[in-house]
């Protein structure tokens, strides 16, 4: 069939990829092993799983590897490549209540059943820049692994501290507040499928579950950025939220095998859980009770969830009022946003030729009226 | 599905595993029986990102077979690197042959730009959509959109290009002008030039609009009423300028498009112009 | 012709209209769940439109009239007597409780409360006109006054830039907006022009019954004067049935020749408005002209 080169549009292109490739598997130092971004980099590749909604670690650190640590393009890497396989099974439900606690916060109160549990956090840690030289960093591995003798790691290159993890769900804060009456109770009777925002867009008014999808996959960054518009914003007031929970542990992934039809569980996914309890104080609300906000994302990732716990409840409050779930729905995935603003890299000289038309035009209408 | 299958799937040079593939040509399917309608998919990512063509990519993977001839254009240039992007993905991952010729392409996937020629019966034509709400802006409120092009409420679509045509003395709208198809849905005409606008009016060939972001088909199907929104009184105007023509042609029948502050013109589709020149030599 | 009613313990004249244009029967609108009971518990004789059995708002109830073509019906009543949330479920705002409202249209009696959101927009459209006391409700602010018109015109199916101008220029020439200011955004107009730009949209597609809010509440006296004279010459002029909702006395004695007095969400009583004003039978309905008077 007749094609036509006309200016090497493909030289360029490859010679571009050449020069990606390049930089990225020349430079003098070593190989950058799949393990070392697994365990040294856990938080990046927690964040860029939960992105991609693909709880996938290997897959997660090749794809920072290759995006050479930029996190968006590792998202994008990740879910092109889900799109080339087929969803061949769903899992079984999985109880929040069955994840294995590894760090565990009830901010209101101070004592609570099944205790506080700060596990692994930076919280009270002061932000000092480590400047320790690489001899004296080797040493003091050295000492917190004999230290921790005895202590099994995680396997599979998730390599965890696990020295503090106490393996049990303590009672939730929310269970208790609900004993006392104090919760507004909007759960449901039955039990409907959760609304699938990979296989159907999700457009307000949407579902629970398509907005809570959509903020456990969305960027970050945009999240926690709603979450402060909410409260700043032009449209934004102070919410008075307490958290009731925020927690970090291992969760089981059951499905059911094809032949069997028996529960296998297939995988353990770690994922940040937080419940968030806002007072009540609208005109159309039940003063004398609170009502709470979920939020759950995969990896370490407590920014996310927190925002997202709290815009849950913000956006049930809201009820359409604002276009709030209209903002988290279509405004904060990581690909989405990304890739239209860098799509005004593209060639535009066909619309720009039009604009440029229609000045000179409004222009000829202007004289035409003033003469 | 075996999990043998699922490796052999995964290592295969497919952009899209086979269910999605249904998925959007039943969504296609949905969208020519509707025309102008947008039809809500689950869009997939693809290896190239969100705005810059996802939304076509997956259109085209959906109908092209090894058979087919397939001709990717930006901006009506062929070798455009989105477009060689673009087309190499297609070429590699289908086995559909390439061309830059439109009459001899059965697929064409395009970004901002109807080919001059060429489109006939056997035709799809594949047009990228950045934002496929014509009404984004005149309405911000996605419920109220809805409700706008359920009821067929364009009246706030006519009282903008009222106010347009009032402040400005003309229709200032550039591309993607909005047409109403079939007597029914006003449609975003992606940022196609007016130029392209009348080509789609009772067209032989079926336009695809792909919108990969936004999560939406739409199609005008072949024989299909397509008329740009614009007063009795106020005809509408393709682009002009007097006296240009190709510099590389000579001619004055394509959309030329300009270099700056110069009066060198040359036809934004390349192909066509190669093929006048050659006509003419 | 006239008959006598009862409405209530309070016999009032009635006017018997002949061709009705619009016809509301025992509308009602509550805020909160309600019984009979509950009704039982608001309304003129308790004082309050708030039940005390659960907090119920019975915002209006058991609300019956008819309006003829070329007729102002007036609502009047202090603010929270009902008379607003009436205009409001006939406007297709707010959805009513109970009850029932026909217009008479070319195409036979329609129900209007039956009707789905579409064709109640639909009815907005080229039957029934509103015109809020708030002009940024009835009007975009950042629209010309023509284009705020050609919204009702454009969505009637006119598509001739230069009739519609023609429509526009003639409809704010008859409502005094001066001409030159047709293609200014409404947002830099004055409260009475405004007011005015209202009406002549509300008119753009010669409704058969037009509902007007509170229309001059909130002008300078004087120029709420001019708007009142507009609107009374307009009610001559077009064989429009209007309903008028205003607390204030004066303007219904302007436009309206007949009055539901509504207390508490309910119709207190029901006369000509020059016999009302001359007779008033119920005792809020005295105060509220002894204080119009005063």
């Amino acid at each position: 069939m007749g094609y036509v080169s006309a200016r090497g549009g493909l030289d360029a292109i490859r010679a571009a990829e050449r020069l990606v490739r390049r930089l990225r598997l020349t430079s003098e130092s070593s190989w950058l092993e799949e393990d070392q971004i697994l365990e040294k980099l856990r938080l990046l590749v927690d964040r860029v799983m939960g992105e991609a909604g693909l709880w996938a670690p290997r897959l997660a650190a090749k794809a920072l590897r290759q995006s050479e640590g930029d996190a968006t393009e590792a998202v994008h890497l990740l879910r092109a490549y889900r799109s080339t396989l087929p969803r061949f099974a769903y899992s079984e439900s999985a109880d929040a209540d069955d994840v294995k606690v590894e760090r565990r916060i009830v901010p209101a109160f101070q004592r609570v059943p099944g205790n506080q549990l700060l596990g692994r956090s930076v919280d009270y840690t002061a932000r000092f820049l480590e400047r320790q030289s690489d001899d004296m960093a080797r040493e003091e591995a050295e000492k917190l692994r004999s230290e921790a003798s005895g202590t099994p790691g995680d396997e599979g290159g998730e390599a965890h501290d696990n020295t503090d993890t106490t393996q049990r769900s303590p009672q939730r804060l929310l269970e208790m507040l609900r004993e006392m009456d104090l919760v507004v109770d909007r759960r449901r009777a039955d039990d409907p499928e959760p609304f699938d925002i990979t296989r159907t867009p999700a457009r307000p008014p949407a579902a629970r579950s398509a907005l809570l999808s959509s903020m456990t996959r969305a960027d970050t960054g945009a999240l926690v950025n709603q979450w402060y518009r909410n409260i700043l914003g032009p449209d934004g007031y102070l919410h008075e939220v307490t958290l009731g929970e925020v927690r970090h542990g291992a969760l089981d992934v059951v499905v059911r095998h094809p032949v069997t039809g028996l529960p296998v569980c297939v995988t353990s996914v770690r994922v940040t859980e937080v419940e968030a309890i806002e007072d009540l104080e609208g005109v159309d609300e039940d003063r004398t009770k609170f009502d709470v906000g979920y939020g759950l994302c995969f990896g370490h990732n407590e920014r996310k969830a927190i925002a997202m716990a709290n815009l849950d409840i913000a956006c049930h409050r809201d009820a359409g009022r604002t276009q709030l779930e209209q903002s988290l729905l279509l405004t904060t995935d990581a690909l989405d946003s990304a890739g239209f603003l860098e799509h005004l890299k593209l060639p535009h000289y066909v619309t720009f030729r039009s604009m440029i038309e229609r000045k000179f035009a409004m222009r000829k209408a202007r004289n035409r009226d003033a003469s | 599905m075996l999990l043998d299958d699922l490796i052999d799937s995964a290592q295969s040079d497919e952009l899209l595993d086979e269910f999605a593939k249904r998925e959007i040509r039943r969504a296609i399917l949905a969208a020519v029986a509707i025309p102008g309608y947008q039809v809500p998919f689950g869009s997939r990512e693809m290896p190239v990102a969100r705005g810059w063509g996802s939304g076509g990519l997956q259109i085209t993977l959906a109908v092209v077979h090894d058979d087919d001839v397939v001709k990717v254009i930006d901006q009506g240039d062929d070798d455009g690197v989105n477009a060689v992007n673009l087309r190499r993905l297609v070429t590699t991952s289908t086995g559909a042959d390439q061309t830059s010729i439109a009459a001899e392409a059965s697929v064409i996937q395009s970004r901002h730009r109807i080919p001059e020629d060429g489109l006939d019966e056997e035709s799809i034509l594949v047009l990228q959509v950045p934002v496929p709400e014509p009404l984004r802006g005149v309405e911000r409120d996605m419920r109220e959109l809805a409700r706008m092009h359920a009821e067929a409420d364009y009246s706030r679509m006519w009282v903008s290009l009222y106010e347009d045509k009032v402040r400005n003395g003309v229709i200032t709208q550039t591309t993607g002008y909005p047409c109403l198809v079939n007597d029914r849905y006003v449609v975003a005409t992606t940022p196609i030039p007016r130029w392209d606008i009348p080509r789609l009016h009772e067209s032989p060939f079926l336009t695809l609009f792909g919108a990969g972001r936004e999560k939406r088909i739409y199609a005008i199907p072949p024989r299909t009423k397509v008329e740009p929104l614009t007063f009795e009184d106020v005809p509408f105007e393709v682009e002009h300028a007097d006296g240009a023509t190709c510099s590389l042609c000579k001619s004055n029948a394509a959309f030329l498009v300009s270099l700056p502050n110069s009066d060198v013109w040359m036809c934004s589709d390349t192909d066509w112009c190669r093929r006048t020149r050659e006509a003419s030599a | 012709m006239t008959n006598d009613v009862e409405y209530g313990r309070y016999p009032v004249a009635r006017l018997a209209v002949p061709e009705w244009m619009l016809k509301v029967e025992r509308l009602g609108r509550v805020y909160g769940p309600y019984d009979d009971t509950v009704i039982a518990s608001t309304g003129p004789e308790i004082g309050s439109s708030k039940s005390a059995v659960n907090g119920a708002v019975v915002a209006a109830w058991d609300v019956s009239f008819e309006v003829a073509a070329g007729e102002a019906l007036g609502l009047v009543g202090e603010s929270g007597s009902g008379k607003t949330t009436v205009l409001r479920c006939l406007a297709g705002d707010v959805a009513p409780s109970c009850g029932e409202a026909r217009l008479r249209t070319t195409e036979g009696d329609v129900s209007m409360f039956d009707l789905d959101s579409s064709a109640r927009r639909r009815l907005r459209i080229d039957t029934l006109a509103v015109v809020y006391q708030d002009p940024a409700e009835g009007l975009k602010m950042n629209i010309s006054a023509g284009g705020n018109i050609a919204e009702p015109l454009t969505a009637a199916g006119w598509r001739n830039f230069g009739k519609i101008r023609d429509r526009a220029s003639e409809l704010l020439t008859r409502t005094e907006v001066p001409i030159n200011r047709m293609d200014d955004l409404v947002r830099s107009f004055s409260g009475g022009m405004k007011q005015r730009v209202q009406i002549a949209k509300a008119l753009a597609n010669s409704p058969s019954v037009v509902l007007f809010d509170e229309p001059t509440t909130g002008l300078d006296a004087s120029v709420a004067a001019g708007v009142l004279d507009l609107i009374r010459s307009l009610l001559e002029e077009h064989r429009i049935a209007a309903i008028v909702v205003s607390h204030d006395f004066s303007v219904i004695e302007m436009l309206t020749s007949r009055c539901l007095v509504m207390q508490h969400g309910r119709v207190v009583e029901n006369a000509l408005t020059d016999q009302l004003l001359e007779d008033p039978h119920h005792p809020y309905t005295q105060r509220l002209v002894a204080a119009a008077r005063a």
